[in-house]
């Protein structure tokens, strides 16, 4: 096999895609124009287009394989040295190659049983430090380091450690030395097939998590391995169990906000959740009329059933004043004089802000939630009216269409509340902030339409989603930043 | 029970015939895995003037496994909380077949020299060790006083 030309083209066909895809982003934006995006690939227009894989476990092990066998052909190495040193270097054989050439002698990693020294070849009995046995030498081994114990004690000493969970970890027995041992001198030593077979489950796992461009699907119970060749915080799907995540940290997709800032947040959520408790009421009263209203829809644009009044759900104020322009809602205002305030002041504006931040992120996540079931009652409404003859499923499925649509916004206005929280003030601040009430307007408008699909005109509800969706990806060109 | 390994046999006797300085180690009549150990506190230390009990265990897959160390009499120091748990590397990640009881009780009474707060057991003991270091000195020195001086 010719190492070179294989290098860094696992991924096979999926080269051609990433580069398309790039020529596209260009051409994208300047003819960013609403009749077109229908007619041109979603791929190449989506800025979330993000390209990945779901490969089993044979297909990872043959993707393994191919690189490790890339760099023992290059340095003249086995393959479990060779495997050794591609999970210590993030499997990046470049980099090990250049590495290797330059200080050969860094790199410790050999065949093993070459290495014993010459004296111990020959017929003499030796004592093994660890079991104080006195032994025939041709019982004992030692890894590059050239410590060398009885081949019983390797043995015990892998048994313990696999059973611990141990695998690319293990390391030579003598006091403070590192040598890592590899694979094939371990299985050599490995009587048991249980064992065996646990020590190359765990040295799996190990690969993958060690790989940067492999990700163990979050899934519950699904075994599927993540491949992309870009490692960026886009959302990557398991085409298995449909569990979709970031593929940079592994958490739920969370743009635009970015992994660092994201983690911030739920840590600091988590730790204020004592505070943040109370807002969790499922019942407000109706600011015209007091009597008291349960939510029980995702859409925040709120209606008393008693005084027909319409109000905002978040700040209870008159929904006639959140017109997409004047939309302020989301917005929280800081107090400018708060630097020259008492300590106290300043510990309750910084409770208040995040409170507000904390009360629209947790109330989008509920709205998702609640417009969730809004759908399957939907479904089973439909359902109803096909089975009477009145339209067939092909007619209903645009409303389907819009409930994603919905679902797809109001998860990116969600994550745009711990983007804003962390912004310094200033005039991005507030093009973002202007961008993300606009959002929240068309979504609550779009919200407010699918809650009474039946009786809206379809026309005007596939306008509202091109106006939503719109607005959801200006948002994220101006502030995704991957 | 299996038959006592040749490595334990083999420690046992040095350590009856050449005992590490200042602390011994016996092992339990019903039970060789099993050792009474009792150490001394080091000079120029807050536990001068102190014999410390501890207890050591070898378990089953020893040396592939550390020994298991406890101190019973309680002791005022950041890197052993009250149920007389040590925080020493060797006894964890560190822990080397190569290593031997010697070792690790020789290990422990530097420890008793040096405490060692940055990478503590006992949180309230450590904090203090670090932000009023006299204090904790002097907190250490009275309960030697209380607990390890003869009863
Ligand atoms: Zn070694
Ligand atoms: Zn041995
Ligand atoms: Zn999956
Ligand atoms: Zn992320």
């Amino acid at each position: 096999m010719d190492g070179q030309a294989k290098q860094g083209s696992q991924g096979g066909e999926s080269d051609m895609e990433c580069s398309d895809t790039e020529c596209f982003d260009d051409y994208d934006y300047y003819n960013n124009d609403d009749n077109e995006i229908e007619q041109i690939d979603p791929k190449k227009t989506d800025i979330e287009y993000f390209s990945c894989e779901s490969l089993n476990e044979e297909q990872v092990e043959r993707l393994l394989n191919e690189t490790v066998e890339l760099l023992s052909n290059n340095l003249q190495i086995t393959p479990s040295s060779a495997k050794v040193l591609l999970h210590s270097h993030e499997w990046d054989v470049p980099a090990i190659v250049r590495n290797y050439k330059e200080n050969v002698s860094n790199i410790r990693i050999r065949t093993n049983s070459a290495i014993v020294p010459q004296s111990q070849i020959c017929f003499r009995y030796i004592t093994c430090s660890v079991c104080v046995t006195t032994q025939n030498s041709d019982k004992f081994f030692s890894l590059s380091c050239s410590h060398s114990f009885c081949k019983d004690c390797w043995m015990t000493h892998f048994e313990v450690q696999i059973n611990q969970g141990i695998s690319t970890g293990i390391s030579c027995m003598a006091r403070d030395c590192g040598v890592l041992a590899p694979e094939d001198f371990v299985l050599k030593h490995l009587a048991r097939t249980n064992l065996r077979e646990k020590y190359q489950q765990f040295t799996f796992q190990d690969y993958v998590k060690s790989h940067p461009c492999l990700r163990f699907c979050p899934g519950p119970n699904c075994s599927i391995v993540i491949y992309s060749k870009e490692i960026k915080a886009k959302k990557a799907f398991c085409s298995y169990c449909k569990t979709s995540f970031c593929f940079k940290c592994g958490i739920d997709y969370h743009a635009p906000t970015e992994c660092i800032i994201i983690k911030k947040w739920l840590t600091k959520c988590a730790d204020d959740s004592e505070t943040a408790n109370y807002i969790s009421a499922h019942t407000k009263d109706c600011p015209k009329c007091n009597i008291c209203i349960e939510k029980n829809g995702g859409c925040n644009h709120m209606q008393c059933y008693s005084c027909k009044h319409d109000f905002c759900w978040m700040c209870m104020g008159d929904w006639k004043t959140h017109g997409s322009e004047y939309y302020e809602c989301s917005r929280y205002r800081e107090n400018p004089n708060v630097a020259y305030e008492s300590a106290h002041a300043q510990a309750r504006e910084a409770l208040k802000k995040y409170l507000h931040y904390y009360e629209r992120w947790e109330n989008h996540s509920k709205s998702l939630k609640l417009e969730e079931q809004t759908l399957t009652k939907l479904k089973t409404r439909i359902n109803q009216k096909v089975m009477s003859g009145l339209g067939t499923w092909i007619d209903w499925q645009y409303l389907f269409t819009a409930a994603e649509l919905l679902a797809k916004c109001r998860y990116t206005l969600q994550y745009t509340y711990p983007y804003a929280y962390y912004m310094d003030p200033g005039p991005r601040k507030e093009l973002f902030e202007y961008q993300q009430a606009q959002l929240e307007a068309e979504i609550e408008n779009l919200s407010w339409k699918v809650e009474r699909a039946e009786t809206t005109d379809r026309g005007d509800l596939e306008n509202q989603m091109d106006i939503a969706e719109k607005r959801r990806t200006t948002l994220l060109k101006d502030f995704l930043d991957v | 029970m299996a038959a006592l390994p040749r490595r334990i046999i083999k420690e046992t006797q040095r350590l009856m015939q050449e005992p590490v300085p200042g602390i011994s180690a016996i092992p339990d009549e019903s039970n060789a895995r099993y050792f009474h150990v009792i150490v001394t506190g080091p000079e120029d230390s807050p536990f001068e003037g102190g014999l410390f009990k501890l207890e050591l265990f070898l378990p089953e897959d020893y040396p592939m496994s550390a020994p298991k160390v406890r101190f019973i009499t309680k002791i005022y120091h950041p890197n052993i909380d009250r149920l007389g748990r040590i925080c020493l590397d060797i006894l964890k990640d560190k822990w080397s077949p190569a290593l031997q009881i010697r070792t690790v009780l020789l290990s422990i009474q530097a420890l008793l020299s040096a405490p060692n707060p940055d990478d503590p057991l006992a949180n309230d003991v450590a904090e203090l060790w670090k932000v009023n270091e006299s204090e904790a000195i002097r907190n250490a020195k009275e309960w030697t006083r209380r607990y390890a001086m003869d009863t």
